[in-house]
């Protein structure tokens, strides 16, 4: 027997079988229907002209899990192994200094979905022998009755305490209250984007202990605005992701980053995924360029010698300086069946300072160089 | 001052933008795709975060809560 239908009962039928197909709500607020277990391995050095310097070793799991219907719990846990020669003042290879450290970390949530929305509580710990940071959160995303828009909120506290090894301080702390506003639209079958700000006010130690000279401001003010942009390429059925963020803070550093990839599925679980990225930024107001006291020389500020409060704020801190930055990269992906997934990802960094844009100061720095390798495996259940 | 001016603006056009098209459920199916979300492999991106956080002054943006560092 055919029964009739009307068109609003037609079309009714034909949304809720269309909501019945998997993916095809593109952002709903679902738990994740598999559990999922990632190891990931990072290799990180870096060098400037004549000077190995640091070199990291960092393996790291991270754990996904539906609980119970309406819940999901994440996990990971991250190890850093770090040595290497780490400048005392801006890039001088005689004031090098040899440096190891270890650093364990992991960070905990749990989300609670309802029909149009989620919220998550996090807890992150780090500890390496001078410096502990505890950070707790809240996030929460709502999402409109037809799924194309999402709000984000989020609040996040961090409680650090700074213990060096030199003792030129002990017990200090330094705290940060953050607070996020988001929305993501989708805005046509192919394209969706987001807009994210985010501010952050911190009080407390900021200087590097293991700096000369090193004295800065005691609070600072952050604020971000991040747009992120992905379009799906029907020609190619690839995907181009791309996102530029704008930094400011209280130290008067103005920062923006433009990023770029593209992520292009092939035959047979391939995925291969080149990426550029461009940095700049300007220079803290109190970092002191490559030109030193008269009659002092380095690493001694100009007009040290002559009387200059010795308690002034300023830094030689290369990463405070006006630099820019770019960084290639190249992931390769492959799916093996429908539980694994392993990866390869290598980048090559490099910052001047003479590829600084919209502002001035800053020369001389010798440029930094990094090589990042990272090898990922997944596994689905 | 410029980032106060420059905030609202850039939500204002989003938000606009966001009142203009309706996409239906049974189009989202490329925007299911894992590489269109915008929260990708959750190591990598802590990773990217750590490093990028060490080497340059500007850091975050995407979220919130994550605990600080001593390499910074």
């Amino acid at each position: 027997m055919i029964s009739k239908q009307t068109p609003q009962e037609l079309a009714a039928s034909l949304l809720a079988a269309a909501l019945l197909l998997p993916g095809v709500q593109a952002h709903a607020d679902e738990p994740p229907r598999n559990g999922s277990i990632s190891l990931r391995y990072l290799d990180y050095a870096d060098r400037q002209p004549g000077l190995d310097r640091i070199h990291a070793h960092s393996p790291s799991v991270s754990v996904t899990a539906p609980v119970a219907g309406d819940w999901s719990v994440e996990g990971t846990l991250t190890a850093d192994d770090v040595s290497g020669a780490s400048p005392r003042y801006h890039t001088a290879i005689s004031g090098a200094s040899h440096m190891e450290d270890e650093r364990k970390a992991g960070d905990f949530a749990v989300t609670r979905y309802f029909r149009r929305g989620t919220l998550t509580a996090g807890a992150a710990y780090s500890t390496e022998h001078d410096y502990v940071s505890r950070a707790l959160s809240l996030n929460g995303t709502l999402s409109s009755e037809d799924n194309n828009t999402t709000w984000a909120f989020g609040l996040a506290g961090s409680r650090d305490s700074i213990n060096p090894v030199n003792n030129v301080v002990v017990d200090e702390h330094k705290r940060t209250v953050s607070v996020l506003a988001g929305v993501t639209r989708v805005l046509t079958p192919n394209d969706i984007a987001q807009l994210t700000l985010t501010r952050t006010n911190g009080s407390g130690y900021y200087n590097d202990p293991y700096k000369l000279f090193d004295n800065r401001p005691r609070s600072r003010r952050e604020n971000t605005v991040l747009l992120r942009w992905n379009h799906y390429v029907d020609a190619t059925g690839g995907t181009t992701r791309l996102g530029y963020r704008y930094y400011s803070d209280s130290f008067r550093i103005r920062a923006h980053t433009l990023s770029g990839e593209y992520v292009q599925p092939l035959a047979n679980g391939w995925t291969i995924a080149p990426e550029l990225r461009l940095y700049t930024q300007s220079a803290a107001w109190f970092y002191y360029d490559p030109v030193y006291d008269a009659t002092l020389g380095a690493p001694f500020p100009p007009g040290f010698s002559n009387g200059a409060d010795p308690n002034r704020l300023s830094s030689p801190d290369q990463r405070l300086s006006g630099f820019g930055a770019v960084t290639v990269g190249l992931k390769v992906a492959r799916e093996i069946g429908k539980l694994w997934t392993v990866d390869v990802k290598v980048e090559e960094y490099e910052q001047r300072g003479s590829w600084r844009l919209f502002h001035d100061g800053s020369p001389g720095l010798a440029p930094l160089r990094a090589r990042v390798l990272q090898v990922g495996l997944t596994r689905r259940w | 001052m410029k980032v106060r001016i420059f905030f609202p603006l850039i939500a204002s056009a989003l938000l606009a933008q966001a009142g203009c098209t309706t996409v239906q459920p049974w189009e989202k199916g490329k925007l299911a795709k894992p590489e269109m979300t915008f929260g990708g492999d959750r190591l990598e991106t802590r990773y990217a975060d750590h490093i990028y956080t060490s080497r340059e002054a500007a850091a975050g943006g995407a979220g919130v809560g994550g605990g600080g560092c001593g390499c910074n």
